[in-house]
């Protein structure tokens, strides 16, 4: 245990050193990105549509039960929305879709010995391997969490309209009362500072990865696991620090 | 009398708590051809690895052009390492690519050649090793010898001084092993290049090599060529050469 944690501190030090230098492979971080945002949206829009209705239809059967008024729902759901449910979820998801894709991708490519090919060339497999994914996942994190905080915030007010009778005139003046610009801008550092968790701990495991089908699915497992716990972890951390900015 | 172009003096390697090599000493002379041999899981291919650089030595020290490797700052490390192609086991085929990308992604990574001439040599070493036609095709889409030759072209094409190759012939048959050694010695004469070898594969050893060493206990027995290797009076590279089942090799398993 210490062993690896020493190694993670090791190859993250090494990681964001190589952040800044050259040679920048801006082809290969465009291809991550597409992959990061284009291909994770529909899923992302998807899942955070349902946990954003959810959210609006439990608070307000809750808010009925105890105070027999549910006039605040929208106002409080906005808050949840755009400060937690918005981007932890979608960074979840994009740990689930992402994160164990570049866990078996860079498993794979240690097992078959292409990450060796790539030493013997002379080329630094963090710099060609895990610099790319590394911008890619923090720029695409920041436009998911925009996104997903927009399309909770559109499902939320619809279902508002449809199943407890709020109109958007009404449910937006309540969002107002509660949320502000900084919601969303704090929403979006996290997306970043998820998104750069994600690649940091695949990759990880991705270059550890011990041989065979087992030793892939034990690296892809142990790095949705672990980029998990971080991101939940990380967001009791920055929402603790946010709370001094509010 | 030369110097020897790669060196290993007193190298000791472990994993874990085992030791694999203990104080093993080997050279090999520039233009010669040495083949590893020796039974499975006894440091061949660890071996290669040390004077490819990927792996590192607990104890000795693995020399290059009279250069001790691991004490070279990165960039000269990196440089000396660019003298040498290697086969890998498992051909380590870069499967996002193309047959054509694959050769043509080491030239685009360390030269400066055009995009025109880097095709051109693309072109060549695909006709080199035969596999002209399956330029656009994907490394799972070509049979195990052509991936093969694939590997062998992509080693040659920044063309090292230095060839390692690790298993050339596993998992081929007779006739497209025969066909990947003759390519390999072909290849060797025109590029003058030096070349170690691991096989198990006698036949193919025999073929291919100068010298033969066989790793075996943690250390290296030189066992010199053909018909000395034949000859040699160790009863362990007896029971190894002439595959026979009782002896000291199995007995110690």
């Amino acid at each position: 245990m210490t062993a690896t944690l020493s190694d993670f501190f090791v190859y993250s030090t090494r990681t964001f050193k190589a952040l800044f230098q050259p040679p920048f492979r801006s082809k290969d971080t465009f291809q991550q990105l597409e992959f990061v945002t284009w291909q994770s949206l529909p899923v992302i829009v998807f899942c955070v549509s349902f946990a954003a209705m959810v959210t609006i239809m439990e608070s307000s059967f809750h808010m009925k039960l105890m105070v027999q008024n549910d006039s605040l729902v929208p106002g409080f759901a906005s808050l949840l929305i755009l400060r937690e449910l918005g981007v932890v979820v979608s960074s979840l998801l994009l740990t689930s879709r992402v994160g164990a894709g570049l866990a078996a991708e860079v498993g794979s490519m240690q097992v078959t010995e292409q990450v060796d090919a790539l030493r013997m060339l002379g080329i630094d497999p963090i710099r060609f391997l895990v610099i790319p994914r590394l911008i890619a996942c923090t720029v695409g994190g920041v436009i998911l969490s925009l996104i997903a905080n927009l399309v909770c915030l559109y499902c939320a007010m619809l279902i508002s309209e449809l199943k407890l009778g709020y109109s958007s005139g009404s449910f937006l003046t309540g969002m107002r009362a509660f949320v502000s610009y900084k919601d969303l801008v704090f929403a979006m550092i996290k997306g970043g500072c998820f998104g750069t968790v994600i690649p940091i701990v695949s990759c990880f495991f991705g270059l550890r990865c011990e041989s065979g089908a087992e030793g892939v699915g034990k690296a892809t497992t142990n790095s949705v696991v672990v980029a998990s716990v971080a991101i939940i972890v990380m967001d009791f951390v920055l929402t603790y620090i946010f709370s001094h900015f509010y | 009398m030369a110097s020897a172009q790669l060196a290993l003096n007193d190298v000791s390697i472990g994993f874990g708590d085992g030791v694999l090599l203990s104080k093993v000493n080997l050279s090999v002379m520039p233009g010669e051809c040495v083949v590893l041999v020796g039974p499975s899981g006894k440091g061949k291919t660890v071996l290669l690895k040390l004077f490819a650089g990927l792996l590192k030595p607990t104890l000795g020290q693995v020399q290059i052009e009279d250069k001790d490797l691991n004490q070279l700052a990165p960039h000269e490390q990196k440089q000396l390492l660019l003298k040498m192609g290697m086969l890998f086991q498992k051909n380590a085929l870069f499967d996002s690519l193309s047959v054509g990308e694959n050769i043509a992604f080491p030239l685009r990574e360390k030269t400066k050649l055009s995009e025109a001439e880097i095709q051109e040599r693309v072109v060549y070493f695909l006709e080199q090793v035969g596999i002209g036609h399956a330029r656009l095709l994907y490394p799972d889409e070509i049979s195990g010898g052509m991936q093969k030759r694939l590997g062998i072209a992509r080693a040659l094409a920044l063309k090292p001084q230095i060839v390692l190759y690790d298993d050339p012939t596993a998992g081929l048959d007779p006739i497209t092993s025969r066909l990947i050694v003759d390519l390999i010695l072909r290849l060797r004469a025109e590029n003058k290049s030096t070349v170690i070898a691991v096989t198990n594969d006698m036949v193919r050893a025999y073929q291919m090599a100068d010298r033969i060493a066989m790793v075996v206990d943690g250390e290296i027995v030189i066992t010199g060529n053909k018909a000395q290797t034949l000859a040699h009076q160790d009863p362990r590279v007896v029971q190894f050469v002439r595959g026979q089942l009782h002896g000291p090799l199995t007995e110690s398993q």
